[in-house]
């Protein structure tokens, strides 16, 4: 069956899609309309952003969102719509009449991105609630000094918008259920892919093929394929599996599906700790979160993501699932080692709980990088302490960025559990620190920056608590 | 009387015709012509050009650093679906042109100079074939026998000096440091810098006979045609290059680079149109780097704060045999008193990418440094840093003795104080605490050198009282169409409507292109003295002397006549002329320079060490500004690239087999824009006539050249961290910050 899409309000049928095919080379490859640029081809700059709109069962409407299309892969649009910013009309939009004169373009290069941003905002798409600012953390400008382009956003926040005539190509183009493709790479090999539309098939395909490649949003495997120039040979995307896309709150905790994207879960999250919800609103940019799930910053087992020492510290478990079964472990034990994690290759990242904090809880988390939007933690920790009257009766405490895996501080908790909540002990955890992480030095951090400013976290957990301003947005200006 | 239309600008032209003019288009902030081509994505950018069979070529990059090639297998490349030629020709190039270099670039690919350099090219029908191939490529290489360091401080590195500067001295400066009532002698360290302009290099070439038509993303399109010309050993009569839109520049797209030589060759050998596109990873690892900085300043002042002596001395790094050395003394040797002086650049040989010009060569890494240590030496002092600068400003420039032609320093720095609110600054640092932020402020000033290069440009008033502005200058994204669209304009008396600007493509008359801030100048000049000419003509018909003619809206009169519309006027004819304008006798009597000020606030973080900015203000003087909007937006990015600068851009090379670590957007920061707090820019009215006949400087690197240093000696004024090592990144500061507890120190 092929894939099927509207692109720009046309219905676009396509017999031979590799799984490694990205949306922005087959846009780019229409003719005249190349107003989608490559900046990087690697999500970092946003000047491929575009909006993809996807169906809501039984309403008429369709939920957009700004992704990189360098790093979204074609059978991803299956089912659903794209909009460029050649797609916007022959008239200019208001926003883009501003953006054309109050400077917020210069050489133009990355202006198609900042437009659809925000156009993506002004038609509601999801993180339009979010502050100008947010919505276009994930575009680079290198002319402008962005000023002009915050202020075009801040003067458009809504646009009138109609979904009707795309949700009527998508019924003609009939793209309930499951689907599948193949292409014959340029080596010779064949590439398949496949969407399955309900978990049991997803188990079921992965006990047929143990070795495919899992994809849910695709903010790693996308950089896989044009960093790393990989071929994916066999692919199941599963970023539209519905019971991976349940998000469960109640008094207890939250329940995550595992291909919940994270600017979807963020509002859970931020209800869940606002700390949690400050640092899932610095993981890259909207694009990234707005393909980026939380199944998939678990499973690539990177030792400086941000999600994972987050969620250790309020103390998940995470719910493994295959055609054999499912599996519950906390969180920690999932990080085997550098690169290497307790999956099998059957199965799948099902789902996540992450317990609600109560009201004792005091939860801290910082993410140190140089640049403050859009970059790689140099450290990122976590801290959960529950203080019960002046002592503290248990502390989790989690660390990205300092060793191979994300992991806790076993000795800054023993500090800690039992100990009064008050200066020394903050100082005697800090202190511990230093025992618990031997890290690396690189480009981010020496190791004894990373020591350093580790240890140094705890006090900024300290002041926290004792209500003072540790953030550079809660500094007031002037 | 002088004769103001001559090609040489040898005398001042203080006429100031443009503000006679009465269409009231110059100098206000238009918008740019082409912003809704831009906002649509309708701009043609050179990797979009649809044309016909046209097929892809992708670079391979060297995986050692030095040696040379012995072997590429090209038999398997070519077995490969799709595959069409692999090349790997002598006159490939190893290293980019330098700006207006005008003649090849270093040529021989075989010979490996630095790591990532490209060694061949794969073509094929598409772009993943291409990919494909050029991944699989095997390329076997001979070491280097006699291999040069990959770093600029090995013990075993060749140290020279620079064959483009000479030292600059005067009196005696050891003398002048043991007289001296405060000095300073301080040793600084910048990083390499890359552009990073948005759109990543990319060429489509085609052969019509022997005639060569490149659409290309460059800067100068006047000297890239040259440079391609000697490469392929073909007259630069056929070779076109077309780039309307450029996405970006900074330097960059300066001089021809890797991708239009390979891609011109394997269009010749193939017969047929090749693309090449680079990646933004090759694009860092092989087109060109500022140069890291290695400086020493020593600065020697009287009792009174005056400076006795000025030592500014720097070790920049280039490829052995490359004539560029970043100019870092540059505006050191006319911003400040202090007569005993010695001003030196000298260059150690090393095996990195090509060093050149990235946005402000010189100035951009040398005033951050003077400028910061100018800070220190008010303290030792005891003096406000506005006050030390504004004592230090001699009469004419120091040992040459050249005046200058128009200086606003003391003006920016003060009009400059009053909108930050400058007198809150505290003078001892550690003295504001927010929450758990250290709070300064700090100031600096601005200064780039002023250039005029030789341009021209057509103007054609056509007979239906409709203009045409015709040159191959480039718009980068400066604002090359409206400026040049306004001074038509103004000197024609037409709405902005009625005069169109056809720039980028080299067929047209050279305008100066788009570098060293002078573009917006020399081009410009080269209208006006076009449109001058027009207006003679007019006049003529008229019968009225050209100073008569009043031209508005459309319409022509003089005296007391009534005004006729250009069309009855010009009978049917067009009247076309071709203005031109060359550097004269202005550039070597005036100091000719652009200047402003710095100031920034920043929060310093007492226990990460964390930087932040929180406000900025920038005030610029650089002549008449031509159009408030452009001049603006150059001075914003300018400032958010000296933020970048000062806190997060730094190209790290690995020192044990010279690659380039961070060579993406992911690792290399250029600003994002919450690193960007609310900046102030204020532009200050000033006409210097040595500069141009417009009274206008360039405009376009201003905003960085300094701005570094303000925010460097903001972080010192917060919580008393002096870090001599750029970017001022949390790391360097953690360790020497005050005890955090206290909340003044
Ligand atoms: C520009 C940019 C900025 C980024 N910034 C940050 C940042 O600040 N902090 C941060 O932590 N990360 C960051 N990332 C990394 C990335 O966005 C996150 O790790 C993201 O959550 C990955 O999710 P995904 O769905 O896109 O994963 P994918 O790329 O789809 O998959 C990643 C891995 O997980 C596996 N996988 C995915 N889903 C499942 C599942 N349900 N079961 C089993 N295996 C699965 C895949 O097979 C693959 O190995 C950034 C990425 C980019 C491109
Ligand atoms: S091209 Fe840069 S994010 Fe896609
Ligand atoms: S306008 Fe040039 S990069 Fe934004």
């Amino acid at each position: 069956m092929a894939l099927r899409f509207v692109c720009d309000g046309e219905l676009v049928a396509l017999d031979s899609v590799a799984p490694g095919d990205t949306v922005l080379d087959f846009l780019r490859a229409r003719p005249g309309r190349t107003g989608t640029k490559e900046g990087c081809g690697e999500g970092d700059c946003g000047a491929c952003t575009v909006l993809v709109g996807t169906p809501v069962a039984g309403e008429e409407r369709l939920v957009w969102r700004a992704v990189n299309a360098c790093i979204q892969f074609l059978p991803m649009l299956h089912g659903k719509a794209v909009l460029t910013v050649n797609g916007l009309g022959d008239q200019l939009t208001p926003l883009q009449q501003t953006m054309a004169c109050n400077g917020a373009s210069q050489c133009g290069f990355c202006t198609p991105g900042f437009v659809m941003s925000l156009h993506g905002r002004a038609i509601g798409a999801v993180g339009a609630d979010l502050p100008v600012g947010d919505v276009l953390a994930g575009n680079l400008c290198r002319c402008t000094g962005y000023g002009p382009l915050l202020e075009a956003g801040e003067r458009h926040p809504a646009l009138p918008h109609d979904d009707r005539a795309t949700l009527d190509l998508l019924r003609q183009a009939a793209t309930a259920g499951p689907a599948c493709g193949h292409a014959t790479l340029p080596g010779g090999s064949t590439a398949r892919w496949f969407i399955p539309d309900n978990a049991d098939a997803l188990a079921t395909l992965l006990a047929q093929y143990p070795g495919a490649r899992i994809v849910a949003g695709a903010t790693d495997v996308g950089l896989w394929v044009t960093k790393k120039l990989v071929d994916l040979d066999t692919v199941i995307f599963v970023g539209d599996v519905p019971e991976l896309n349940a998000l469960a709150e109640s008094p207890d905790g939250l329940t995550i599906g595992g291909a919940v994207r994270y600017a979807d879960a963020h509002a859970a999250l931020s209800r869940l700790s606002p700390e949690l919800g400050e640092l899932v609103r610095r993981i890259g940019g909207l694009q990234v979160r707005n393909a980026g799930t939380i199944g998939g910053n678990i499973a690539n087992g990177s030792p400086i993501g941000d999600g994972p020492p987050a969620l250790i510290a309020l103390g998940a478990t995470l719910t493994l699932r295959s055609a054999r079964g499912r599996r519950t472990m906390p969180l920690e034990d999932f990080f085997l080692a550098y690169g290497k994690q307790d999956r099998a290759s059957d199965e799948f990242v099902e789902c996540l709980f992450v317990p609600r904090p109560q009201g004792p809880d005091i939860v801290h988390m910082s993410k140190l990088s140089k640049r403050f939007d859009s970059d790689i933690s140099a450290v990122c920790g976590a801290f959960w302490l529950r203080v019960e009257q002046g002592t503290i009766t248990a502390a989790r405490v989690a660390f990205g960025g300092m060793a191979a895996t994300p992991r806790r501080a076993a000795q800054t908790e023993a500090a800690l559990i039992g100990a009064p909540f008050d200066e020394a002990t903050m100082a005697a955890a800090a202190a511990a620190i230093r025992a618990d992480f031997a890290p690396l030095s690189d480009v981010r951090g020496s190791a004894a920056y990373r020591l350093e400013a580790a240890g140094n976290l705890v006090w900024r957990l300290w002041h926290q608590a004792q209500g003072q301003a540790v953030r550079v947005q809660e500094v007031v200006h002037g | 009387m002088h004769l103001p239309l001559s090609e040489m600008y040898n005398e001042p032209d203080d006429r100031n015709v443009l503000d006679r003019m009465r269409q009231g288009v110059i100098g206000q902030p238009l918008d740019r012509p082409e912003g809704a081509l831009k906002v649509s994505g309708q701009a043609t950018y050179a990797a979009e050009w649809r044309i016909d069979g046209c097929v892809e070529g992708v670079l391979v990059l060297a995986e050692i650093a030095q040696g040379q090639v012995t072997a590429i297998d090209r038999d398997a490349a070519l077995a490969r679906d799709g595959v069409l030629a692999v090349i790997a020709d002598p006159a490939m190039t190893r290293r980019s042109a330098q700006g207006m270099a005008a003649k090849a670039p270093q040529q021989d690919a075989a010979k490996v100079e630095y790591f990532g350099q490209p060694v061949a090219l794969v073509v094929a029908r598409t772009f993943e074939q291409a990919r494909d191939a050029a991944v699989a490529l095997r390329v076997d290489y001979a070491d280097a026998a006699e291999p040069v360091p990959f770093d600029p401080h090995a013990p075993d590195v060749k140290v020279e000096a620079p064959s483009s500067s000479k030292p600059v001295e005067g009196g005696d400066l050891d003398q002048a440091m043991r007289d001296a009532a405060f000095s300073v002698d301080v040793e600084y360290d910048t990083p390499g810098h890359a552009s990073a302009a948005m759109e990543p290099h990319a060429t489509i070439a085609q052969w019509q006979g022997d005639s060569l038509i490149l659409h290309g993303s460059y800067q100068m399109l006047a000297y890239n045609v040259k440079e391609i010309a000697d490469c392929l050993g073909i007259s630069p009569d056929k070779v076109r290059i077309i780039a309307p839109y450029v996405g970006g520049g900074f330097g960059s797209k300066l001089g021809i680079t890797h991708e239009a030589v390979a891609a011109a060759l394997a269009a010749r050998e193939l017969g047929r149109p090749v693309r090449v596109v680079m990646s933004r990873q090759q694009v860092f690892q092989t087109v060109m780097r500022r140069s890291e900085t290695r400086q020493r300043v020593r600065l020697a002042a009287d009792a009174g704060g005056r400076l006795i002596g000025l030592g500014h001395e720097a070790l920049v790094s280039n490829l052995p045999g490359e004539k560029f050395a970043e100019p870092v003394t540059q505006a050191t040797e006319f911003l400040y008193g202090g007569e005993n002086r010695l001003l030196k650049v000298e260059v150690a040989r090393i095996s990195r990418l090509t060093a050149g010009s990235v946005r402000a060569p010189g100035e951009a890494v040398g005033m951050q440094v003077l400028e910061a240590a100018m800070d220190e030496l008010a303290e030792k002092i005891g003096i406000d840093p506005i006050e030390l600068r504004k004592r230090n400003l001699p009469a004419t420039v120091p040992v040459q003795g050249t005046p200058y032609s128009s200086r606003m320093l003391t003006q920016a720095l003060e009009q400059g104080a009053q909108a930050f609110g400058w007198s809150a600054r505290q003078d001892r640092p550690c003295q504001t605490r927010d929450g758990d932020w250290w709070v300064g402020m700090g100031v600096a000033s601005a200064a780039r050198v002023n250039m005029m290069v030789p341009a021209q440009a057509r103007v054609t008033l056509r007979a239906d009282g409709s203009a045409l502005v015709e040159t191959d200058q480039t718009d980068i994204g400066t604002g090359s169409y409206a400026i040049l669209g306004q001074i038509a304009g103004e000197m024609l008396g037409l709405p902005m409507a009625r005069v169109d600007v056809k720039l980028g493509d080299s067929a047209l008359p050279p305008g100066a292109g788009s570098g060293g801030s002078f573009g917006a100048i020399s081009t410009g000049s080269a209208v006006l003295y076009a449109c001058e000419e027009i207006r003679k003509r007019l006049a003529k018909i008229l019968g009225c002397a050209a100073e008569e003619l009043v031209l508005k809206d459309g319409t022509a009169s003089h005296g007391d006549a009534a005004p006729r519309p250009l069309r009855d006027v010009l009978g049917g004819e067009d009247l076309t002329t071709t203005g031109k304008i060359k550097p004269g006798k202005t550039a070597k009597a005036f100091s000719q320079a652009s200047y402003g000020a710095f100031f920034a606030e920043v929060g310093v973080h007492a226990f990460t060490g964390e930087v932040r900015v929180r406000r900025m203000t920038g005030v610029f003087g650089f002549g008449r500004v031509l159009n408030a909007k452009t001049a603006r937006s150059q001075c914003l990015g300018g400032m958010v690239w000296g933020i970048g600068s000062a806190l997060t851009e730094e190209l790290a090379f690995d020192t044990r087999d010279g690659h380039l670590v961070n060579h993406d957007l992911a690792e290399y920061h250029v600003p994002v824009h919450a690193d960007v707090p609310a900046i102030e820019v204020i532009l200050l009215e000033e006409r210097d006539a040595a500069a141009s006949p417009l009274q206008a400087k360039g405009v376009g690197e201003l905003g960085i050249c300094g701005a570094a240093g303000a925010i460097a000696n903001a972080v010192y004024n917060a919580c008393g961290v002096r870090v001599r090592s750029f970017p001022l990144t949390l790391d360097k500061i953690v360790p020497s910050l005050p005890d955090p507890f206290a909340q003044t120190l």
